[in-house]
């Protein structure tokens, strides 16, 4: 869910950027020159993947893959999540531009932690590989919308009730992110697992 | 008037209201549906296009001649003054120097209604559920019905709902002036000249250059997908499907994007592109962003003392 303009205080919206624009900065300095192609291809296959609806019932829920993103650039996730979340707002106004900081943070921290979670737990057989995908993608989301009620919560207790329903909404797309994770890590790990690998030197070379 | 009031109204209002926003949500949205697609043809499984974000960079206007740094620096420094206002009102004449902006831009007003739209499904979870969900305080005015004893409908939380709804749609309304009047390399340029690392402003342009690739693969993937009998239907081999379909995305994206990497060191890409822009600094340039930053500063006064 993308925070629209002027939902949250001023105050917390230019926190959010301000922290955002630091871990951005931090995310620029260890991207590597020679990465920026696959920085590139994940932001836009992030994008892309946002325009995937997977039907629910009689509704249908669109992709996130914070966790995925993290999983496949480790460090430089928080760069990209931050440049498909601008794009996502300059093409279609998904997310608000003054909420891009909040916007960032709400995905970007969770990739960032799902990159980390997967590259320590990783382990050397598929189902193994499958598992911790799963529960990357499961986390990242979960904690993408734990992220969520709390800037919903900064409005004060009158946003409350908005932040509940916001986070229930949530709970089947656990359930999604985290089996459509899985099934992703599997298949990249039989087709082409160093893109699993976080360094880009080992793929450049293949 | 009704401070701190609670009002008993018949259970029927509630049901004539709840109808009636209903059919106005449907009849809405069907004839935005019916509106939009009229720009193009009718696509016969779903619409995977994306709109360009400098549609309408070769115009002649206000916004167009602006120097494209004072343009992003002034329109985002007003934005951020709208968001900062309190009131429903305020927000409103926000929405109307953003109308004002985009005709002044001589921009079609239906990008800006897609935009919109975008919004609508945020902004109306909030016009629905604040006004019910709303701690009450002392002096709010709640609505009750009848025979409905958990139900009460706070004026106060329709207030600040109404608010929210308004800042988003003024800065929405605002995308489009400032984003469809210059090439989207020239804004870039821009941004790298208000100093967005170079790095960053690359990433940008191939992002966004590979979105519309990308799309392509996707719609070509989700044919093919379509031909062999694949239906998107809420069970766990269409997850799978979908987690197939979202690594050989990345696996072909991949490949084609370092192909094309390579190829464009070879002829001799180092981090950036020449880009061949020119910026001028006129008077006019300094007036319009004055004039936007003085008008949002006016509308954070107006709202804080205004008395409302």
């Amino acid at each position: 869910m993308h925070i629209a303009d002027g939902v949250l205080p001023l105050s917390v919206a230019a926190g959010c950027g301000a922290v955002s624009l630091a871990l951005a900065a931090w995310s620029v300095r260890s991207t590597d020159g020679d990465d920026l192609p696959k920085v590139a291809v994940v932001t836009a296959s992030f994008f892309v993947s946002s325009l995937i609806h997977v039907p629910l019932g009689p509704t249908s829920v669109h992709l996130l893959i914070p966790g995925l993103v993290g999983i496949l650039l480790g460090r430089s996730a928080f760069l990209s999540i931050l440049l498909g979340l601008l794009l996502q707002s300059l093409l279609f106004s998904f997310g608000g531009l003054t909420a891009l900081g909040a916007n960032a943070l709400m995905m970007g921290v969770p990739a960032l932690l799902s990159g980390l979670l997967f590259n320590r737990l990783r382990g050397t057989s598929h189902k193994q590989n499958m598992l911790i995908g799963a529960l990357a993608g499961g986390s990242g989301t979960l904690l993408a919308a734990t992220i969520l009620a709390f800037l919903l919560a900064s409005g004060g207790e009158d946003f409350f009730g908005v932040m509940k329903l916001a986070v229930l909404a949530h709970i089947p797309v656990f359930v999604i992110e985290a089996l459509v994770s899985a099934f992703t890590v599997s298949f990249l790990y039989r087709v082409k697992p160093e893109l699993l690998e976080q360094r880009l030197g080992v793929v450049c070379q293949g | 008037m009704l401070d701190g009031q609670i009002v008993q109204l018949p259970a029927s209002i509630l049901f004539a209201a709840l109808a009636v926003l209903f059919l106005c949500w449907f009849f809405a949205c069907r004839a935005l549906r019916r509106l939009l697609s009229t720009a193009q043809p009718v696509a016969e499984e779903r619409d995977w296009s994306v709109p360009t974000i400098d549609a309408d960079f070769t115009g002649d206007s206000l916004f167009h001649r602006w120097d494209v740094r004072f343009k992003l620096v002034a329109l985002l420094g007003f934005a951020i003054l709208v968001v900062a206002t309190r009131s429903p009102w305020s927000a409103l004449l926000a929405c109307g120097f953003s109308l004002a902006a985009i005709a002044t831009a001589k921009l079609p007003f239906l990008r800006s209604l897609r935009r919109l739209m975008a919004i609508s499904g945020f902004v109306s979870m909030f016009l629905l559920l604040m006004p019910l969900t709303l701690a009450t305080r002392p002096d709010d005015t709640l609505l009750m019905f009848s025979d409905i004893d958990w139900l009460r409908f706070n004026l106060r939380g329709l207030g600040l709902a109404l608010s929210i709804a308004g800042k988003a749609c003024a800065v929405t309304l605002l995308m489009e002036p400032l984003l469809a009047t210059s090439s989207l390399p020239r804004t870039v340029e821009g941004l790298v000249k208000l100093g967005v690392p170079e790095k960053v402003a690359q990433m940008i342009l191939l992002s966004h250059r590979y979105i519309f690739v990308f799309l392509e693969e996707t719609k070509r993937m989700a044919t093919g997908m379509q031909v062999r009998g694949f239906q998107w239907r809420s069970n766990v081999t269409t997850l799978q499907v979908a987690g197939n379909f979202l690594g050989m995305l990345f696996v072909r994206s991949f490949e084609r994007t370092h192909r094309v990497y390579a190829a464009m060191q070879a002829r001799g890409y180092q981090g950036r592109f020449p880009a061949p822009f020119y910026f001028k600094v006129t008077t006019g340039d300094w007036l319009h962003a004055a004039f936007w930053l003085v008008t949002g500063v006016a509308l954070l006064c107006f709202d804080r003392f205004g008395g409302f």
